[in-house]
C-alpha cells in the first residue's frame, strides 16, 4: 500500500461487472450517483463470457446437429457435418455481441469503468491494481458482485489440457472422442448432453445417488432416461480418484476411458482475495457473505456494515444470474434510501438439459419436509399436441397447490419448457389460485397448455387425461 | 432454541433493534440481557430465556422487526426444531437437506454456490410483488396481515386496513387497552451511549441542531412522525382556548404541600406540582363527560367509550416526546397521583419506562407551558378523543370589578375530535376543568 496515496472519490463503487454488478452500476447511475465499476476480467462476468451464454450457444448448436442427424421420423434425410471452428466462432460472436451491448450501456450511463483487481484497504477504500499501477478509490457505498469460480478437486487439478473446468470445456480447440464429466449437477449435465449430441462419448461421474441431486427426483428421472437414450454412461455414488493415461480413475479402481476430463463440481464464491478483513467483513466458512434483506453486509458482531452491499453468488441462495440481477435492483434501491427487501416468492431455476427442466417454487418433497399439506397434479406431455407433433413427448408439467388452492410450485420437464418458467414464476409471485390459472386462456397448440392442463387436473377437472390427483402427506 | 420478539401486550407490533449486547459464539446465562430494543416509545433490554451459546444473531441493529420475528438462535442443548417455515435461514435449512440426500458427498462437492439451485421461502404470506414492496415501504410485516383475496391473498386494501389498525385504537372493547401486566424485559439500566455517526440514534447536542443533508427518521422520531401524521390526517380537530386566574390553584397547591411536609411526606410534597392538581381536575371532569374519554375506530364506523380513565402525560426528552400513562387517574388520591406522575416523568426522561407504561392512555395532558408559551393547538393521539394543554402560569393583567389587576393566570387549551365532540360538549368539558381550577375544593365533590 502506498502511504499517503490520494484516493479518487466516488459515490458507488461496484466490484465485478457480471449480471449483478453491471445492473447495479447502471441503476446507481440512473439514480444520479457517481459510479465506478471495477472488473478484473471481462465485462459481463461469468454468465456472458464463460457461463450461460456460450454454454447455451453450444447446447443450441448440439441440438440442431443432433436433430438434423436424427431427422428420419420427420422425413428428413441426408448427411450433415460439423465445422468446429465455425461453431467456436458462433460461440465467440454470441458472447461478443452481448458483452459489447453491455459495455455500450455502461458507457452511455457514464459509469466509470476500471479494468483491474480490487482489494480493500479500509471500510471505505479500495486499491485497484491495473496494468499501469495502483489507484485508490474512496467510496460512499460499495456493492460486492465478484461472483464465483469453478470449484476444484485436489485429486484432479485443472491443467487446461486433459483436465478442464467448465470454462475450458466451452473453448475446446477440437472435439475429443471421449470425455468424462465429474459432477452431474446442472452444469455437468448441460455440458455432457451437448457433447454427447455432438458425437462425443460421454461418461458422467456423480458422488450422489442420482444425477441432478439439486432437483426434484421426478424431474431428474426424466433427464436420466434421455441420457441413457443418448448413450451417455452415468456412474452415480462414485468418486473421482485421479487421472490415468487412459482416462479417469474412480475410487475403487475402475478406469473410465476419456481423452478429456471435465470437472464440474460446483462453484466457490470469490470473497477470498478481496482483502475483506480490512473492510471489517469476514466471509462465512462457506465463503459467502451474510447479508440483510436489503443486501447490506452483516458484520461478525451481528451489526450491519455501513458501506457494503453484497449480491449474486456471494450471498445465500442459488448462484444464478437472474438472482444477482434482482438483488442488484434491491441493493441500489436500499442504497438510495428506499425501504426494500429481497424476498422473492420463488427464484426460477432452468436447466438446459434434454429435455429442459424448469422448476419454480415448492415441490411436494419440499412441502413434506416442511410439514405443509399440498396437492399436486402431473400432466404428461404425451397428452399435449405441440409435444406430439414435435416428436418428443418426454416429460410432464406438475402444479403444486396448498390447501387454499394457491399455486406454490410449478415444475416442468420437457421440450422448450425453460420458456415457460416466466409464467410459472408469475403465478407463484402473484399467489395465483387454481381458479386464476384455469381462468387464463392458453394458446393452442403450445406446450404452455400443459400448465393449464395440470392446473385443471389439480382442481379435479382434468381435460385431456384421466388421472387422479396425487396428495402429498 | 430460537428466540423471537415477544408480544408484550396490545398495540405493540414492532420494535427497533437498537444494540446487540451479545455476539455469535458468546456464552449467555439465563436472564442475561441479549439486546436493547425500542418498542413503541420505551427502550428495554430483552433477557435471555435460556442459557447456552449464541448460534446466530438473525436481526441487524437498526432493523425494525415485527412481533414473532426470530431475533436470535441460542444453542442450549435442546434438539433443533425441524426447519421452521419462518426460520432464520430457510435457505440454509434447505441446503442441509440437499446434502443429507447425498450423504456420501458432503465435503467433496465443495459446493456452495450451486448446491441450492432452487430457492424461495417454504411458506410465505401470499401477496403480489407490488403489494410486498408496498408493505416493505410501510413497514408492515405481511405475516401479521389477514389476506382477504382468493386463497387468502393479501391485497393492497388489506395493507390499508392494517396500517390504520396499527396506528389507530388498539381495542374495540369498551375497556381501554389494559396496561400489560408483564413487562417484556428489565428496563435499560444504563443511559444509552450514542453510537458515532448514527444521526438517527444519537441526538446531536443542541435543540434543532443537525448537519445539512437528508437523515432517516428512526426510533421515537419515526414513531412520532407516524402517529402525528395519522392524527393530523384522520382526526378533525377543534381547539378551544381560555385563560383564568390561577391564584386559587397555586394557593391550594401551596397549602397541600405544606400539609404534606408537616406530615413528614417530603417526597409527596415535592411531587405535588400544579400539573398534579390539573390532572386530578381533568380526571374528575372525564368521569362527568364519558364521551370525552373515548375514541373513534379506524374506519370511522363506531366509537368506543372507555371504562378506565388513563391519563397520558406528555414528557419532552432529549430523544423526543414520550407519553407515559397514569392508570386509573380518577381513582387515585392526590398523593398517589403526584408520586405516580413524578415516577413516570423521571422514568421517561431516563428512557427506562416500560412498553406497558406507554400504552392504554384514554386522554392526554400536555404541559407545554413548562417550555414557555401561552396558547397552542395540541394534536390528539390516535386512539383518543381529546388532549388538554396548559400554558405557562404568569402574572398577566386581569379585569376584576372594573379594575385591571395583575394576577397569575393559567392558559388552558383543549383539542377535541369533532367527529364525536361538538362545541357544546367541548366547552362544557373545558368549563368543568376550569371550575375546579378556580376552586380546587371542588375536587372533594368527585365526579
Amino acid at each position: 500500500m502506498v502511504v499517503g496515496e490520494i484516493p479518487e472519490a466516488t459515490g458507488v463503487l461496484v466490484i465485478g461487472a457480471g449480471p449483478g454488478g453491471y445492473t447495479a452500476a447502471l441503476r446507481a447511475s440512473q439514480a444520479g450517483k457517481r459510479v465506478t465499476l471495477i472488473e478484473r476480467d471481462a465485462v459481463g462476468g461469468t454468465c456472458l463470457n464463460v457461463g450461460c451464454i456460450p454454454s447455451k450457444a453450444l447446447i443450441g448448436v448440439a441440438e440442431r446437429y443432433h436433430q438434423a442427424r436424427h431427422g428420419h421420423p420427420f422425413g428428413i434425410t441426408g448427411t450433415v457435418g460439423l465445422d468446429w471452428p465455425a461453431v467456436q466462432a458462433h460461440l465467440a460472436r454470441s458472447v461478443q455481441d452481448l458483452t459489447r451491448g453491455v459495455a455500450q450501456l455502461l458507457a452511455a450511463a457514464k459509469v466509470e469503468m476500471v479494468a483491474g483487481t480490487a482489494r480493500f484497504l479500509s471500510p471505505t477504500r479500495v486499491a485497484v491494481e491495473h496494468s499501469h499501477g495502483v489507484t485508490h478509490y474512496e467510496f460512499d457505498d460499495a456493492i460486492l458482485a465478484t461472483g464465483s469460480r469453478p470449484a476444484i478437486l485436489a485429486s484432479l487439478p485443472v491443467d487446461g489440457v486433459r483436465v478442464l473446468d467448465s470454462t475450458g470445456a466451452l473453448a475446446l480447440a477440437a472435439l475429443p472422442a471421449s470425455v468424462a464429466v465429474v459432477g452431474a449437477g446442472y452444469i455437468g449435465i448441460e455440458l455432457g448432453t451437448a457433447l454427447a449430441k455432438l458425437g462425443v462419448t460421454v461418461t458422467l461421474v456423480e458422488l450422489a445417488g442420482r444425477i441432478l441431486p439439486e432437483l426434484d427426483a421426478g424431474l431428474a428421472a426424466v433427464v436420466a432416461r434421455r441420457l441413457q437414450q443418448l448413450g451417455v454412461r452415468v456412474h452415480t455414488d462414485s468418486r473421482a480418484a485421479g487421472l490415468e493415461a487412459a482416462g479417469l480413475r474412480l475410487e475403487g479402481g475402475e478406469v473410465i476411458d476419456a481423452e478429456r476430463v471435465i470437472v464440474a463440481v460446483g462453484r466457490v464464491p470469490n470473497t477470498d482475495t478481496l482483502g475483506l478483513d480490512h473492510a471489517g467483513v469476514h466471509p462465512q466458512p462457506n465463503g459467502r457473505l451474510a447479508v440483510t434483506a436489503n443486501r447490506r453486509v452483516r458484520q461478525p458482531n451481528g451489526g450491519v456494515h455501513r458501506h457494503l452491499f453484497a449480491i449474486g453468488d456471494l450471498t445465500e441462495g442459488p448462484a444464478l444470474a437472474h438472482k444477482a440481477t434482482a438483488e442488484a435492483e434491491v441493493a441500489v434501491a436500499a442504497l438510495c434510501g428506499e425501504k426494500v427487501r429481497f424476498e422473492p416468492a420463488a427464484i426460477p431455476a432452468v436447466v438446459f438439459s434434454d429435455p429442459e427442466v424448469a422448476t419454480i417454487g415448492l415441490t411436494t418433497a419440499d412441502a413434506k419436509q416442511a410439514g405443509l399439506a399440498v396437492r399436486s397434479f402431473r400432466f404428461p406431455l404425451g397428452a399435449n399436441a405441440k409435444a406430439r407433433i414435435g416428436g418428443d413427448t418426454t416429460g410432464y408439467t406438475e402444479v403444486v397447490v396448498d390447501q387454499a388452492d394457491t399455486v406454490v410450485g410449478i415444475h416442468l420437464v420437457g421440450p422448450h419448457v425453460s420458456e415457460l418458467a416466466g409464467e410459472a414464476t408469475l403465478a407463484i409471485e402473484m399467489a395465483a389460485t387454481l381458479e386464476d390459472l384455469t381462468g387464463v386462456i392458453h394458446p393452442h397448440p403450445t406446450i404452455s397448455e400443459s400448465i393449464l392442463e395440470a392446473a385443471l387436473g389439480a382442481a379435479g377437472k382434468p381435460l385431456h387425461v384421466h388421472r387422479r390427483t396425487n396428495t402429498a402427506e | 432454541m430460537r428466540f423471537a420478539l415477544p408480544d408484550v401486550g396490545e398495540g405493540l407490533h414492532e420494535a427497533e433493534i437498537l444494540r446487540w449486547l451479545v455476539a455469535e459464539g458468546d456464552t449467555v446465562a439465563r436472564d442475561q440481557p441479549l439486546v436493547e430494543i425500542l418498542t413503541d416509545k420505551a427502550q428495554v433490554e430483552l433477557p435471555s430465556p435460556t442459557a447456552g451459546v449464541v448460534h446466530a444473531v438473525a436481526v441487524a441493529e437498526g432493523a425494525v422487526v415485527e412481533v414473532g420475528t426470530v431475533l436470535i438462535e441460542i444453542d442450549d442443548g435442546s434438539p433443533s426444531p425441524a426447519p421452521s417455515p419462518a426460520g432464520i435461514h430457510p435457505l440454509a435449512a434447505r441446503s442441509e437437506r440437499i446434502d443429507n440426500e447425498s450423504p456420501k458427498s458432503p465435503k467433496s462437492r465443495q459446493i456452495d454456490v450451486d448446491s441450492t439451485l432452487v430457492a424461495g421461502g417454504l411458506t410465505r404470506p401470499k401477496a403480489s410483488p407490488s403489494t410486498r414492496r408496498r408493505a416493505a415501504r410501510l413497514g408492515i410485516d405481511l405475516g401479521r396481515v389477514r389476506g382477504s383475496g382468493p386463497g387468502g391473498r393479501i391485497l393492497d386494501a388489506d395493507l390499508d386496513a392494517e396500517s390504520a389498525a396499527t396506528a389507530g385504537p388498539t381495542s374495540d372493547a369498551p375497556a381501554p387497552p389494559p396496561p400489560a401486566a408483564a413487562a417484556i424485559g428489565t428496563p435499560s439500566r444504563h443511559p444509552r451511549p450514542a453510537p458515532e455517526g448514527d444521526l438517527a440514534r444519537s441526538p446531536v447536542s443542541g435543540l434543532g441542531q443537525l448537519p445539512f443533508g437528508t437523515h432517516p427518521l428512526r426510533g421515537i422520531r419515526r414513531l412520532t412522525a407516524a402517529a402525528m401524521t395519522l392524527s393530523w390526517s384522520t382526526i378533525p380537530h377543534i381547539t378551544g382556548m381560555d385563560e383564568l386566574d390561577a391564584t386559587a390553584l397555586l394557593d391550594a397547591r401551596q397549602r397541600l404541600r405544606q400539609a404534606l411536609r408537616d406530615d413528614g411526606q417530603e417526597a409527596a410534597a415535592a411531587a405535588l406540582t400544579p400539573l398534579v392538581l390539573l390532572a386530578a381536575a381533568v380526571a374528575a371532569s372525564l368521569r362527568r363527560f364519558p364521551l370525552v374519554n373515548a375514541s373513534v375506530n379506524h374506519d370511522g364506523s363506531a366509537l368506543t367509550v372507555y371504562e378506565q380513565v388513563n391519563l397520558g402525560i406528555a414528557v419532552a426528552t432529549p430523544d423526543g416526546l414520550i407519553v407515559p400513562v397514569v392508570t386509573d387517574a380518577d381513582r387515585r388520591d392526590l398523593v398517589s397521583l403526584a408520586l405516580e406522575m413524578q415516577r413516570l416523568a423521571v422514568a421517561a426522561r431516563q428512557r427506562s419506562v416500560s412498553a406497558a407504561e406507554l400504552r392504554g392512555g384514554t386522554f392526554t395532558l400536555t404541559n407545554y407551558g413548562a417550555l414557555g408559551g401561552r396558547f397552542a393547538t395540541p394534536l390528539i393521539l390516535p386512539g383518543q378523543a381529546g388532549i388538554m394543554g396548559f400554558g405557562a402560569i404568569k402574572e398577566r393583567p386581569v379585569a376584576q370589578g372594573g379594575v385591571v389587576v395583575a394576577r397569575p393566570t393559567l392558559p388552558v387549551v383543549f383539542s377535541a375530535d369533532h367527529r364525536i365532540i361538538d362545541g357544546d360538549l367541548s366547552v362544557a368539558f373545558q368549563e368543568a376543568v376550569l371550575a375546579i381550577v378556580a376552586d380546587p375544593l371542588r375536587l372533594l365533590l368527585g365526579a
